[in-house]
Order: C-alpha cells, then sequence, then structure tokens
C-alpha cells in the first residue's frame, strides 16, 4: 500500500480520538446561541425509580467561622429539643416571609418558571409568587452599593451551555440556606446548565468571608414539568399559623 | 342538624409505626413543619363540611363531627397548598359545604380538634391523598 495511503488511514483513526478529547462545552460556545432555559421545571430529587446521573450531587460540607457556628449549632439544638417537646420555633417562613436568594430556588416541590430573553433571565417560584431578575452580560455593582433585599442584584453570562449567575446585596435577615447566618457581604455564584434536555442543575456556591471558614456549595436538579404545566398563583392570604409569647408556632382553629 | 345526625360518624384512633408509613418521604409542606401533629397517630373522621377554602398558604376543610350519641364536635384540618394538592388530582371545586366526607389525619399533638389531612374520600368515592411525597433532599456534612 502506497505511503499516502497509509497517512490517510492513521488520520481517520485518530478522528474519533481526537473528538472523543474535545470539551462538548467548547463545542457549544463556539455555537453562536445559548440554550434556552424557558420553561417550568420541577424539583427533582432523584429516589426510587429516577436516573442517578440526573439527581444533585452531594452538597460540600458546610464549615462555619467558630464564632458563627456556636449559636447556629445552639440555635439547631434548641430547635431540635422544641421538635421533641412537638413544638416549632419562630421562623421568617411559619410568618409567610418569602425565602429569597438562594433558598427560593428549592422549596418542597414546587416548581420555578424561567424565562429567558436575550437580555434577561426571570425565574419565578411558585411557592409564595417569588421572582428574581437575572440581568444578561451587565457588570455587577460593589455590594454596598446594592439596596439590601431579598433577592439583591443577579446579573449574568453564558459560559458554553452554563449561565453563571452572580448575586448580592441579600440581607442577613433573609432567611439562609438550611438556616446558616450569613453577613451583608454574601456572594452567590450559580451555574444552571441543561444536563439533559428536560433536566437542568443549579450549582449553588455561597460564598461568605465573614460566616463561612470556605465557600459551600449544593446542587438544586429540576426536571421539565410534564405538558404545557401553568404555575399556580400563592398569595399568601390566610395564614393561620402564629408565633406565640414564647416564640411557638401555633395553628389557629376554627370552631365552626 | 338533620345532616349531621344522619352522618353516624365514628372517631377513633389508631397509632401506626412511624416508620412505616412516613419513611424516606415527607408530605409537603412550604412554610412549617409537621412538629405540630403526630404523624404516627391517624384519626378517621366521617362528618358533614360546612367550609373548604382553597387558600394559600395552606387549604383548610372546616368539618362537623357527629359521635355516637349525636354530638357534634368541630375541627380544622389543615391540607397542602392548592399548588400542591392540584398535583394530586384536587381542584378548587372538589368538595363543597354540605358534602359528607370521611377524612384521615394526623392529629394534633395538642389533643386539640385538629389535624393535618392524609387522605379524604370524596362523596363520589375518590380517594385524594394530601399532595405527592416528597424525597428528602441531601444534608451537607458539618465539618
Amino acid at each position: 500500500m502506497p505511503a499516502m495511503k497509509w497517512k490517510l488511514l492513521w488520520c481517520a483513526a485518530l478522528l474519533p480520538m481526537v473528538a472523543a478529547i474535545i470539551d462538548p462545552q467548547m463545542l457549544h460556545a463556539q455555537s453562536a446561541s445559548p440554550p434556552d432555559f424557558t420553561g417550568v421545571w420541577g424539583i427533582y430529587r432523584g429516589g426510587p425509580g429516577s436516573d442517578p446521573k440526573f439527581a444533585p450531587p452531594a452538597p460540600s460540607p458546610l464549615v462555619l467561622k467558630p464564632e458563627y457556628d456556636k449559636p447556629y449549632q445552639a440555635k439547631r439544638a434548641e430547635q431540635s429539643a422544641a421538635a421533641q417537646r412537638g413544638e416549632q420555633l419562630d421562623n421568617s417562613s411559619a410568618r409567610c416571609i418569602p425565602y429569597g436568594v438562594p433558598t427560593m430556588m428549592s422549596i418542597a416541590i414546587y416548581p420555578v418558571e424561567f424565562i429567558q430573553t436575550p437580555k434577561q433571565v426571570t425565574i419565578i417560584s411558585e411557592a409564595f409568587s417569588e421572582v428574581r431578575r437575572v440581568y444578561l452580560d451587565r457588570p455587577q455593582a460593589k455590594i454596598d452599593d446594592v439596596a439590601p433585599g431579598y433577592y439583591g442584584r443577579s446579573v449574568g453570562h453564558f459560559e458554553g451551555d452554563t449561565l453563571v449567575v452572580d448575586t448580592v446585596g441579600i440581607k442577613p435577615a433573609v432567611s439562609g440556606y438550611r438556616g446558616i447566618p450569613h453577613s451583608p457581604q454574601m456572594r452567590v455564584t450559580e451555574r444552571i446548565r441543561m444536563v439533559s434536555p428536560d433536566i437542568l442543575h443549579d450549582q449553588i456556591t455561597i460564598e461568605d468571608p465573614v460566616v463561612l471558614e470556605k465557600p459551600m456549595t449544593y446542587t438544586v436538579a429540576f426536571k421539565r414539568m410534564a405538558g404545557d404545566y401553568e404555575m399556580v398563583e400563592f398569595v399568601c392570604d390566610n395564614n393561620r399559623e402564629y408565633v406565640d409569647e414564647k416564640g411557638v408556632v401555633r395553628l389557629k382553629l376554627h370552631d365552626k | 342538624m338533620k345532616i349531621l345526625q344522619a352522618a353516624r360518624a365514628k372517631v377513633h384512633c389508631a397509632a401506626l409505626v412511624a416508620a412505616g408509613i412516613f419513611g424516606a418521604a415527607s408530605p409537603v409542606l412550604a412554610h412549617h413543619s409537621f412538629t405540630m401533629f403526630d404523624m404516627t397517630k391517624r384519626l378517621t373522621l366521617v362528618g358533614t363540611i360546612t367550609s373548604f377554602e382553597w387558600t394559600n398558604p395552606h387549604a383548610y376543610i372546616e368539618i362537623d363531627v357527629p359521635d355516637d350519641k349525636g354530638a357534634v364536635k368541630h375541627w380544622s384540618i389543615e391540607l397542602g397548598s392548592p399548588s400542591i394538592l392540584m398535583q394530586s388530582g384536587w381542584k378548587f371545586n372538589s368538595i363543597k359545604a354540605g358534602d359528607k366526607l370521611t377524612l384521615i389525619v394526623n392529629p394534633m399533638k395538642s389533643g386539640q380538634a385538629g389535624g393535618f389531612l392524609s387522605t379524604a374520600t370524596l362523596p363520589d368515592g375518590r380517594v385524594l391523598s394530601n399532595g405527592p411525597r416528597q424525597e428528602p433532599p441531601p444534608a451537607p456534612t458539618q465539618k
């Protein structure tokens, strides 16, 4: 066989290997348009019958600085002791106060809706009808220049198939992930991507140089809701739970 | 009152093993825990609805439950939110005042006449649960 033919055969054999080592994300980064997350997504926690590769990975360890860890653990112990007595202690959600960023991304099994336009991604949680807006390709403000609130200020950009969202300006009174405290310096970074056409992962990293020894990361997985799911309104106008003088959540009962 | 007396309601408690019924998955609440309810017990209430509140953060069934002697006791039963309930077949008009229902509830630990719905048997025989079960989210390790 002539030498030229051998060279061609070698090239043909190498092509699949070259293709295999090329990062699919890089290929996507070169494509003209980013993925469209528009749609309604339900919480996907895996469990029996589900595909484990789409379930959210385990969160990273939670390491608070000692001065915050001690009261945090004490509070958890207090909550646990109250639960043993059949009581729930006061908390913002029992008062129907919204969850804010990032907790609103994962409330029980309530779906979230993504509405994506070239300049903005709007995320609506069915629970409490919470709304957050991610402004695309805009610079982030300094933390001290953002009015502290429940949703802060979010900006985002696409890195290949991944929407990277940066959020600052969450006020400390907003309930944190698993009740951990946070300072005004908290920064939330999300990497949102579709791991399959119907599964979306939101990898959430919380950085707080005041409260956390190191950043902690957890992932919320979503599955596209079947059919043309229509979001249900959620206005908290009949909250029968109240907090008594001892700080315990009680339920108002009617007598007729 | 005739309707109430005709209901011939029964109220009885049955202690159930928690692990068997409420294992890995839990019913769904958005804004408070189940602490105030005894999730290891189930109570069957048969009575007549006085109102059905399709509201947030929870729906409620108000129900009059007569005992074997005809004495009526009123109960407030908490359900999930409309969103959660719709995922298990409920509609805002699934039931109405005057309907006779059989409810299985987790009673309040305080002994008050309140509870958290487990299932409801509707007048047309359908049995609706209080929303789908929820898998617990993975928890981070501490340090």
